[in-house]
């Protein structure tokens, strides 16, 4: 399993199921998403059986407010986009009693509410790509628009900037053990070193302590030995809008996808490791003379 | 460069032969205890010189011997960082394990990647010549499977990146080139 699943699993599966059932059943499920992502998947206060809700509390939501993601909000999941309830900052309303009685359909909506914190950071990423199409075009505002801040992470923060020609999204990854730093490194390099092979691929730059040139004028940027920062430089191909959708769901998922191959790797080379060792205990116990059996009992 | 190897695993193997002459030996300092003298150092007399065989700057065998005990420390070849980091957690996976290895001391000595204490008490357990061939299997066999993780390494890390990358022009055709 090389690449991510895109949607949260457990609220497709969660909503599914209960969808396909013909008397509505009582749910409660708690989940947690990365990036510190929390929903809350139950019935209302006044536990009514055919009334689904989903609530989600995101860090980032608040930065994301002012790059339009109600909208886009609104725009996905129209009626079943309720009032936030208190201490969440997005809720989905579900009825059982309205959905389509196409089973195919109502799937569709699960996957759908399963895409939640995809749709809040896909509101941020569309929202630059529009700016660089408008800017290509000639129809853009001359002036330059601010590099958005997205605090995805504990520490650890995105940053996009968009131009003429390409947009630039810059992640910042805190690598809290110093040998995931090294095996960063290689996969980083692959990364970067993937363009030659593909001219294709987006442009992957990165660098390690050091904040990157694009980055000079802005505050609060982490800095340290153990801090990488990868830049994408990603061109028109990828971002008009027949290819928007796709672009979206990868780049959401950079930072997660690292860390999760390079936690992969590591529990591999543990196995390696600890089959390594019985080999060479193997050969160590052939150093042990046998042990003479000095009493066979016959019959 | 692979020309060194046999020579160098010679030398080591004979030295080895050579030290490995061990009997039991009790303590001159204390009644009636019994320590490896190749840890304590408290007499001079029953330490024989240690000898350095070196393949090159960053890869050599240090050998102290003893009338009980013999000490050898390796210094394995880590020519960068992932080999470094892969070496270090190697070593440091079969240390944490020193018990089931008998011969394997919990830590290195300065300046070395790891090291095995051998007394007389193993060498009456268990026959000299198949230890002497665990060393020597045990030095191969390391810089092998280091040089084996590291690639795994790095094949795993352009498939990732491959990948990763390529789902960004699903319709384009892509030829992935085995390097």
């Amino acid at each position: 399993m090389i690449l991510l699943e895109i949607g949260n699993r457990v609220i497709f599966d969660t909503l599914k199921s209960k969808f396909a059932l013909t008397k509505p059943d009582s749910v409660r499920v708690t989940a947690i998403d990365f990036d510190g992502v929390q929903y809350n998947i139950c019935n209302p206060e006044n536990m009514e059986k055919s009334i689904i809700e989903v609530h989600a509390r995101m860090g980032i939501f608040k930065d994301l407010k002012e790059h339009g993601v109600e909208d886009v909000l609104k725009r996905e999941y129209g009626e079943y986009l309720v009032h936030a309830q208190d201490g969440y900052d997005v809720t989905l309303k579900f009825d059982l009693n309205q959905l389509p009685e196409d089973p195919e359909a109502k799937e569709a909506i699960a996957l759908k509410a399963s895409l939640l914190k995809r749709n809040c950071f896909a509101s941020v990423f569309e929202k630059y790509f529009q700016i660089q199409e408008d800017r290509e075009k000639g129809d853009g505002e001359e002036a330059a628009v601010p590099m958005a801040i997205v605090n995805y992470h504990e520490e650890e923060a995105m940053y996009i900037s968009a131009e003429t020609d390409r947009v630039t999204v810059i992640f910042s990854t805190v690598f809290k053990d110093p040998d995931d730093v090294v095996i960063g490194k290689v996969f980083l390099q692959e990364f970067k070193d993937a363009r030659k092979a593909h001219q294709q691929a987006p442009q992957v730059l990165f660098s390690y302590g050091e904040k990157p040139r694009e980055l000079q004028n802005v505050e609060n940027v982490l800095s340290g030995e153990n801090v990488g920062f990868v830049t994408f430089v990603l061109f028109p191909r990828h971002t008009h809008a027949a290819n928007r959708e796709n672009t979206i769901n990868l780049i959401h998922q950079f930072r997660t996808y690292l860390h999760y191959h390079i936690k992969c790797s590591k529990a591999y080379l543990h196995q390696r490791m600890r089959s390594k060792t019985s080999t060479f205990l193997k050969v160590l116990n052939r150093a042990k003379p046998e042990e003479d059996k000095k009493f066979v009992k016959r019959g | 460069m692979a020309a060194t190897l046999k020579p160098y695993l010679n030398a080591v193997r004979h030295t080895l032969e050579a030290a490995m002459c061990l009997e039991n030996f009790y303590s001159q300092r204390v009644e009636r205890h019994l320590k490896p003298e190749v840890e304590m150092r408290s007499s001079k007399e029953v330490l024989f010189a240690p000898l350095e065989i070196c393949r090159n700057d960053r890869e050599k065998v240090l050998i102290e011997g003893s009338i009980n005990s013999l000490r050898m420390s390796i210094a394995i070849k880590q020519a960068d960082e992932i080999e470094k980091i892969l070496c270090h957690k190697f070593m440091r996976f079969m240390m944490m394990r020193a018990e089931n290895f008998f011969i394997l001391r919990r830590k290195p000595l300065e300046g070395y990647d790891i090291s095995f204490l051998i007394t007389n008490y193993h060498t009456e357990q268990m026959y000299k010549h198949k230890l002497i061939d665990f060393i020597m299997e045990f030095m191969t066999e390391i810089d092998k499977e280091i040089s084996e993780m590291k690639l795994c390494l790095n094949g795993r890390g352009r498939v990732c990146a491959v990948e990763y990358l390529k789902m960004f022009s699903p319709t384009v055709e892509w030829n992935v080139s085995e390097e």
